[in-house]
């Protein structure tokens, strides 16, 4: 792999994020628009909900609406995609670059919802070492948005099939794996949704309670969850979507 | 109008009647029989027509000097029941500048997307610089430089930053990456617009700009699917000129267009195909010899005319 293509390419991605008015929206002020509407809607008392339990909530729906902007923008790109595969740049310096810039993404929404929601009154138990964590479980999880967005641009012929397609993976990760009250059946369901695992990560560490097993278990199977997702989202992409 | 004619047209294959019915500008549906064809021809063509065609052998022999650069064995692309190139077989000489014209939906693009790695051929090989394309890709991407029928450029990124991506990526160095783009962007005018993001330009500025990002790597062989596409009839001299003047420098240039007086003017030879197949090759001046004609154009429509006519 050679740094000076990987460099050049996470460069344009966070380029592409400052510089695309859809991005910029999608990826940072909507996690801050939601940090503020939520926080003000459900964080009442009265709701029976916490503002620690609504705050992890919120970072999820940060990085899954990265599916969105990643399946989008395959799915605009494919042009390009194609001049790109013409150059000496490979595969695995293509893919890198997406990785890290969306986990360099995920980590910006992680700090702008914990600090918009610390002005708003959130005061997590956890030390900075927390929030350290959970920058990086949240860091690892987008790989899984990155993998899903691939694999939304692979059955998608245009960006706008592209956002309509990422629902399918956005809504149920919503709805099932964050704060939303759940019955007995869906909470069976939520155990197959990969945010329900970072969300009761991020609760156990601002709770200040990740020193256990649950954590651990939740921290293996997001990270063996975004990895397969991501090897998935990649061969499907590279077999069947940079046509 | 004798049973002679009528008989010798039925020996022939049905391309060898279509290539009749073009030098005599008569209109085939291709879906006509054989049969059918030949019942039309023999009504309108004479002995001599048939000879000289008959003379001609169905693939052009090719005649080299020097080292061959590109050679394409047997290429074949399907995409389905389409056939997008049949058999093409090929020679490019270093230092060229080879044109490759046909009607829209020739073969002309999907040709060139197999040499350049973006599709991968049904059958067939090329081998670029003496690396094959469906085994070696990797060493052919190191010496290409691709310029796609549509522009495609990072929008929300300025020229310079299109331009050093492609750099980067092609591993130049820093100063001669500084270097090559000054001086790229200067020859095709686009320096005192190469802060503005590309999102803002015009048809004519992005062409030159899709055009820069292919040189920008210094490569040994340019593939320049119709450059000048778009481009007002100033910007399009003036980017022939520069074109022209990559002949200096030793590259292989293979060109497609529509602009047939640009092919003319440019290349060292001419490669005509139809259907996917090579149906004519030559310098610019053979062709014309070969089919007195006053400029290449008239070679053009005399071969394809057909095609055109039709309307396809």
């Amino acid at each position: 792999m050679k740094m000076q293509a990987l460099g050049a390419l996470v460069n344009v991605e966070l380029k592409k994020l400052i510089r695309h008015p859809v991005n910029l929206f999608m990826n940072l002020l909507f996690p801050a628009l939601l940090t503020v509407v939520f926080m003000f809607t459900f964080s009442d008392p009265e709701l029976g909900m916490s503002i620690n339990s609504v705050v992890p909530g919120l970072v999820v729906y940060a990085v899954i609406f990265l599916i969105m902007t990643v399946a989008q923008s395959f799915s605009s790109e494919r042009k390009l995609l194609r001049r790109l595969n013409t150059t000496p740049m490979t595969s695995t310096e293509f893919i890198g670059s997406q990785i890290i810039s969306n986990m360099i993404i995920a980590m910006v929404q992680v700090v702008i919802v914990l600090f918009l929601a610390y002005l708003l009154g959130f005061r997590p138990e956890s030390s900075f070492e927390g929030i350290f964590l959970s920058l990086l479980v949240t860091a690892i999880f987008a790989l899984s948005s990155v993998g899903l967005g691939l694999i939304t641009a692979t059955i998608s012929k245009n960006p706008e099939m592209g956002v309509g397609f990422s629902f399918l993976f956005i809504l149920p990760q919503m709805f099932f794996g964050t704060f939303m009250p759940l019955s007995s059946s869906t909470q069976e369901i939520a155990k197959f949704v990969p945010s329900h695992y970072l969300f009761d990560a991020l609760k156990l560490i601002f709770e200040g309670n990740w020193m256990n097993t649950n954590f651990f278990l939740d921290l293996v199977v997001i990270s063996i969850v975004s990895i397969l997702v991501v090897l998935m989202g990649i061969v499907l992409f590279e077999k069947y979507g940079s046509r | 109008m004798s049973a002679n004619i009528k008989s010798v047209l039925e020996g022939l294959n049905k391309k060898e009647l279509f290539e009749i019915a073009n030098q005599n500008k008569i209109i085939i549906p291709n879906s006509w029989s054989k049969l059918l064809i030949v019942e039309l021809l023999a009504l309108n063509v004479s002995a001599d027509n048939i000879q000289r065609i008959k003379a001609k052998p169905s693939e052009p022999k090719i005649q080299f000097e020097g080292s061959s650069t590109i050679i394409i064995k047997d290429l074949v692309k399907k995409f389905e029941d389409v056939t997008a190139v049949d058999n093409l077989s090929l020679e490019i000489m270093e230092g060229e500048l080879f044109s490759l014209l046909g009607p829209n939906g020739a073969g002309k693009t999907t040709t060139i997307n197999i040499l350049n790695g973006v599709m991968k051929p049904t059958k067939g090989t090329a081998i670029i610089a003496g690396f094959d394309v469906t085994k070696n890709l990797d060493e052919v991407k190191k010496i290409i430089g691709s310029c796609p029928q549509e522009a495609a450029v990072f929008k929300f990124l300025n020229a310079r930053e299109n331009i050093e991506l492609f750099g980067k990526l092609h591993s130049v160095s820093k100063n001669e990456l500084k270097e090559r783009t000054d001086t790229l962007l200067e020859l095709l005018g686009l320096t005192e617009v190469s802060k503005r993001k590309a999102g803002g330009y015009s048809g004519g500025m992005l062409r030159k700009l899709n055009l820069i990002i292919a040189l920008i790597s210094d490569p040994k062989i340019a593939f320049l699917d119709e450059p000048t596409v778009g481009m007002d009839a100033r910007a399009r001299r003036k980017t022939w000129e520069f074109i022209g003047s990559l002949k200096k420098e030793n590259k292989t240039i293979i060109l497609t267009t529509h602009y047939i007086e640009e092919a003319e003017a440019l290349s060292d030879r001419v490669g005509i195909i139809d259907y996917g197949k090579l149906v004519e090759l030559g310098t610019p001046k053979e062709l014309m010899e070969r089919y007195k004609a006053k400029n290449l154009e008239e070679v053009f429509l005399n071969i394809t005319g057909r095609r055109i006519l039709e309307g396809i």
